[in-house]
Formats: C-alpha cells, sequence, structure tokens
C-alpha cells in the first residue's frame, strides 16, 4: 500500500485531495493545524469510506519548530508503519494574510507558510520519499505569473503588499519544484506544481481582515469545487512512469511563468536552506 | 549602534528588531519568552546576518533585571536606543477583572518601563545622541471605559515621556512616544479589528510601516508618533469635545463591538 502524505489536509484542496486518495486504495497522512479540525477531517472520510486508511498530524506548520517536530513523529511513525516510505509528500498547506505579519524568527508569514514549511518538511522527508522513488507536489497557482522574486526584500518589509506576498510565495512553489528535479530526478524522485484553478474554499476568510477578506468572498464564488483540482494530484500520482512536465492544471502540462529558470531556483533553495539552518544532501547520481 | 529592545519577542518587537537589524544595528534583545527570543535571534543572524544578544528577564522583577545588568556591566556595553515595547493589555470592565491582573498592568507597563529606562539611559554611550522610544498607544489619548487600566497607564507614558523629553533635550536625548491604533499582531487582534468592523479597518496600522517611521523619526525628531490619518484625524477631533463625553461615546461604541466580538469566539 502506497503511502501519501499530504499538508493543509483539512480543508479546501488538501481535504479533497486526501479523499481522493483513500478512495484510491492509498495510506493517506494528513496533516493539520487544529486538533478539533484534524478530527473532524477524519471522520468525514470515514464515514465515506468506513475502511480508510487515515491518520492525522496536528502541527502549526508555519512555525519551523513545529515542523520539525511533526517531522519527528512522522519519520517514526513512517518506519513502524509504512515500510520506511513515503511515495507522495502534496505540499498544500498555505494562507493568505491581510498585512504584514511574522513568524516567530521574524520571517513573513505567508512567506514562511506557503513557502519555507514545504522546503523545511521536504527536506526531512525526503530520505522516505527516495525509499519509494517518490513525487514531491506542491500546490501552486497560476498567480505566479506576472511577478518576479524581491530578492533584495524577500519578506517584503519595506512596502507590504498581501497578493505580492501571496504570488511570490506561489512562485516560490514552482522555483522549489525545479530546484529539486535539478538535484533528485536522476535519483528517481521527481517533483511537480500543480494550478487548482480558482477553487472554492475559506483560504482568504482566515485570519484575514478588511479588503482581503471582502474581495475573497466575492471571488470564491466563482471557484470550482476542491474535488477538481484534486483530480490533478492523483492523476501525477497514478502514471507509472513519472510524466515529465512541471507545472500541471486540470492533469494537463501548461505553461509556466519565464521567471522559473534555474538560476532563480537555485537562488531561492540556497536562500530558503539559509533561513532554514539546513543543508539538503547531495545524492550521489548512480548511473 | 547599540540597541536595547523590551518586549522584542511579540509582534511589533520583532517588527522593530527586524527594521533595525537590516540596518546593520547591533541588537540586545529582552522578553520574559526565553523561547521566542532564541526564534527571533536565529531568525535575525540568518536573514540579516545580524548581530544579536538576547536575555530572556521579567522586567517586573527587580532582581531580575539586575542580573541582566551585571551581564551587561560586565561586557561593559553602551547604548544609542532603547525602545521600550513590552506592555499588556487585557480588555474587560474593572470589577469583572481579578485584581492581581489589573495591578499587573501597571507595574508592567509603567513601573518596569520607568525601571528600565533608567537603567538603560544610565548606560547610553557617552557624548553620543540616544534614541528614546517609548510605545504608548492612541488608547492613551482618552479615557477609555472597559479599557481603564491600560489607557491610563498608557496616558502616564505618554506625558512621562513629554516631560521627560524637556529634561533630557540639553542632554542630546530624543524621546518619541509612539501612539498607534490596532496593529495587527496576533490572531487575536485581527479578529477583534474585524469585530469593529469600519472603524476597526481604519484606525489599524501597518505593522512594517510603522517600525519603519518609528526608528527613522526617534533619529531626526522627537514628539509623539501618530501613525495613519484616520487616527490623527481622530486624536485631532478628541481636542474639542469634553473628556467626559469622549468616555461615554467610546464606552457605548466598545461595549457594543465587545458584545459582537465574544458572540463570534464562542461560535
Ligand atoms: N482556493 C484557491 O482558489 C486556490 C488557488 C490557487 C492555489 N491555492 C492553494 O491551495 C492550497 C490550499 O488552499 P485551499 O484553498 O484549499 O485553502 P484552505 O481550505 O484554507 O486549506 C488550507 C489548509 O491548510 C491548513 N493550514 C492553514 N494554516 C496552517 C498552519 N499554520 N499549519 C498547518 N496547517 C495550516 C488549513 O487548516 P484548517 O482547515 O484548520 O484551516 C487547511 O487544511 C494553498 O497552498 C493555496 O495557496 C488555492
Amino acid at each position: 500500500m502506497k503511502t501519501v502524505v499530504i499538508t493543509g489536509a483539512t480543508s479546501g484542496i488538501g481535504l479533497a485531495t486526501a479523499r481522493k486518495f483513500v478512495g484510491k486504495g492509498y495510506n493517506v497522512i494528513g496533516i493539520g493545524h487544529s486538533e478539533t479540525n484534524c478530527d473532524r477531517a477524519k471522520e468525514k472520510i470515514l464515514s465515506d469510506y468506513p475502511e480508510a486508511k487515515i491518520i492525522y498530524f496536528v502541527a502549526n506548520l508555519m512555525q519551523l519548530s513545529e515542523v520539525k517536530r511533526v517531522a519527528d513523529e512522522l519519520e517514526k511513525y513512517i518506519t513502524a508503519n509504512c515500510n520506511g516510505e513515503i511515495y507522495a509528500l502534496i505540499n498544500n498547506v498555505g494562507g493568505v494574510r491581510s498585512w504584514y505579519q511574522t513568524t516567530a524568527e521574524g520571517y513573513e508569514q505567508q512567506f514562511a507558510l506557503n513557502h519555507l514549511a514545504s522546503f523545511m518538511l521536504t527536506y526531512r522527508l525526503l530520505p522516505y520519499i527516495e525509499m519509494a522513488l517518490g513525487r514531491v507536489i506542491m500546490t501552486c497557482s497560476n498567480s505566479h505569473k506576472g511577478i518576479k522574486m524581491h530578492w533584495e526584500d524577500i519578506m517584503l518589509k519595506d512596502g507590504y503588499n498581501p497578493l505580492t506576498a501571496y504570488k511570490q510565495s506561489k512562485l516560490c512553489n514552482i522555483l522549489f519544484a525545479e530546484a529539486l528535479n535539478e538535484r533528485y530526478s536522476n535519483n528517481g524522485i521527481r517533483a511537480y506544481a500543480v494550478d487548482p484553478g480558482l477553487v472554492n474554499t475559506d483560504i482568504g476568510n482566515k485570519q484575514t481582515g478588511g479588503v482581503v477578506n471582502l474581495i475573497w468572498s466575492l471571488r470564491k464564488k466563482h471557484g470550482v469545487l476542491p474535488e477538481i483540482p484534486a483530480e490533478t494530484y492523483v492523476h501525477l500520482c497514478e502514471q507509472k512512469t513519472a510524466p515529465k512536465g512541471l507545472y500541471y492544471y486540470l492533469c494537463r502540462e501548461r505553461k509556466f511563468s519565464r521567471e522559473v529558470t534555474e538560476e532563480n531556483a537555485n537562488r531561492l533553495f540556497d536562500l530558503s536552506e539559509k533561513l532554514c539552518g539546513i543543508k539538503y544532501r547531495d545524492l550521489v547520481v548512480e548511473l | 549602534m547599540n540597541v536595547f529592545i523590551t518586549g522584542a519577542s511579540g509582534g511589533l518587537g520583532r517588527a522593530i528588531a527586524a527594521e533595525c537589524a537590516s540596518r546593520g544595528y547591533k541588537l540586545f534583545l529582552t522578553d520574559i519568552n526565553e523561547e521566542g527570543l532564541h526564534s527571533l535571534q536565529t531568525g535575525l543572524e540568518r536573514q540579516y546576518g545580524a548581530c544579536v544578544t538576547t536575555r530572556a528577564c521579567d522586567i517586573t522583577k527587580d532582581e531580575s533585571v539586575d542580573e541582566m545588568l551585571a551581564l551587561i556591566d560586565a561586557s561593559g556595553i553602551r547604548f544609542d536606543m532603547l525602545f521600550n515595547i513590552a506592555g499588556i493589555d487585557y480588555e474587560g470592565s474593572f470589577l469583572e477583572r481579578e485584581c492581581r491582573s489589573v495591578v499587573k498592568i501597571v507595574s508592567l507597563n509603567v513601573e518596569a518601563t520607568l525601571r528600565i529606562t533608567h537603567a538603560i539611559l544610565s548606560r547610553r554611550r557617552e557624548n553620543g545622541a540616544f534614541s528614546l522610544v517609548f510605545v504608548s498607544s492612541l488608547a492613551s489619548l482618552y479615557p477609555m471605559p472597559l479599557k481603564a487600566t491600560y489607557a491610563a497607564s498608557k496616558r502616564f507614558l505618554t506625558d512621562f515621556a513629554e516631560a521627560l523629553r524637556q529634561e533630557l533635550k540639553s542632554k542630546n536625548v530624543k524621546v518619541l512616544t509612539l501612539c498607534p491604533g490596532g496593529l495587527p499582531t496576533t490572531e487575536e487582534a485581527i479578529s477583534g479589528i474585524a469585530a469593529q468592523g469600519f472603524w476597526g479597518s481604519v484606525t489599524t496600522n501597518r505593522l512594517e510601516q510603522v517600525a519603519f517611521e518609528t526608528v527613522e523619526k526617534v533619529q531626526k525628531r522627537a514628539g509623539l508618533y501618530i501613525p495613519g490619518a484616520a487616527n490623527r484625524t481622530l486624536s485631532f477631533l478628541g481636542k474639542f469635545l469634553p473628556r467626559s463625553v469622549i468616555a461615554a461615546i467610546i464606552y457605548k461604541r466598545w461595549s457594543g463591538a465587545q458584545e459582537k466580538w465574544l458572540c463570534t469566539e464562542s461560535k
């Protein structure tokens, strides 16, 4: 039985995706940040699939210390219950903020939650993904287009715009996927970025206020059900040979931003290593 | 530039610390939350390569402060800037609060601030300019029912700072009093802002902007800094009304907003 780890799996796209994978017979591990929401999500899935293999771990992934703690727990669980293998890691967790807010480290929250959390968790789980010659999938967004990385002020402290921060964090998602492929595709690991499209979830109404909250309330009504993008994740995992593309929308490859270059990918990778205080292993290329 | 910051691991503290670190200032950070200080130090070092010293300290306790000062004296550090950020606020009517927590507001917001200000001013760099910031609040400008102790404690700071400013003028010390409206620092603060609807939104200040302006302003000129046009207008208009009328208006508005807030909280 193949194991899939999904972050932000208690509502929206993450929950719908967890349900789809359970339906396909996968062993699903979800991560959420509230115990109540985790319990509720688990119950929902079990009521449709009483035999489901589903477990939730609780962590506030915005804080690096919490990512580390939950990674410790996952390592133990996966070693004991999943043959030490993760077939897919779906870095889906994400959030929106209305204002400049920082984490305990003083990192801007959208950057920390939407990018650094995934960067750190992938680092910790990579050995298990490697064991399964697995896949890493980021929930990106088409809004990563039309923006450049603000390298000189990555936390956007000098003139914060919530939408810019969100878009940049989504550009980070696809740059990270690109960097992973450059480093590890020869080892059988493959990374993807998925554009879910406009989806009717509450993402813009959580921990936000003012204009951001209002705009999202109007906008989300035009969104599709989260079950629609969930198909794309399953599609990418069900292919026997790993698809070669990078960016997918509705199970098809899609054109991505010109900012997605090897140079930018490496630059972000180095910066993220520094901000997380970690160093990804150089895997030996076996020819 | 050596900077001393209290309440450093809170939302405003982190923003000011980041602002200073991005300018290459050296930081001495204190807070009661040791873990938070440690995370912030790590973050500032990684992000800016900043030079940061931290020391957890309960600044409401003489002994705890004395230990911290001994550490400072042992290394002979002298300071150029002080940000008094540590402060607490409990919402609610006076009688519904435990007496202890009400008294705690004064011992932190007022007493501890005096203790630290005295200690760090006495350890300022000789013959240099010194910048001193008090984080007061827009609440300090009026008597505030349901925030009575908090507002009065901040009133103390605003008045004290204004007077101290005159005393220290000749000593090349600039004193700035920051009076922000709402700051979106915690989840709680944000739901509070949302509960106040339109007024919540317009009186909310942008954290990164307040941090930048405060660090800029205190080095250029001293005085009162009220961020945000809406807040400045409110405080200006407030001057024309008797204080008793203002208190009555605030009471009406707040009791309404609080009811709404408590309702959404318990949902
Ligand atoms: N909706 C769209 O139109 C859209 C479009 C493009 C991309 N996306 C991306 O899709 C992803 C999922 O968003 P969504 O629309 O499905 O939103 P959502 O329903 O709010 O889902 C976000 C998930 O992340 C969890 N979460 C939030 N903060 C967390 C934290 N600090 N620690 C741990 N978990 C946390 C949430 O938990 P709770 O359930 O407890 O809140 C929830 O499970 C995001 O990366 C987003 O950027 C969405």
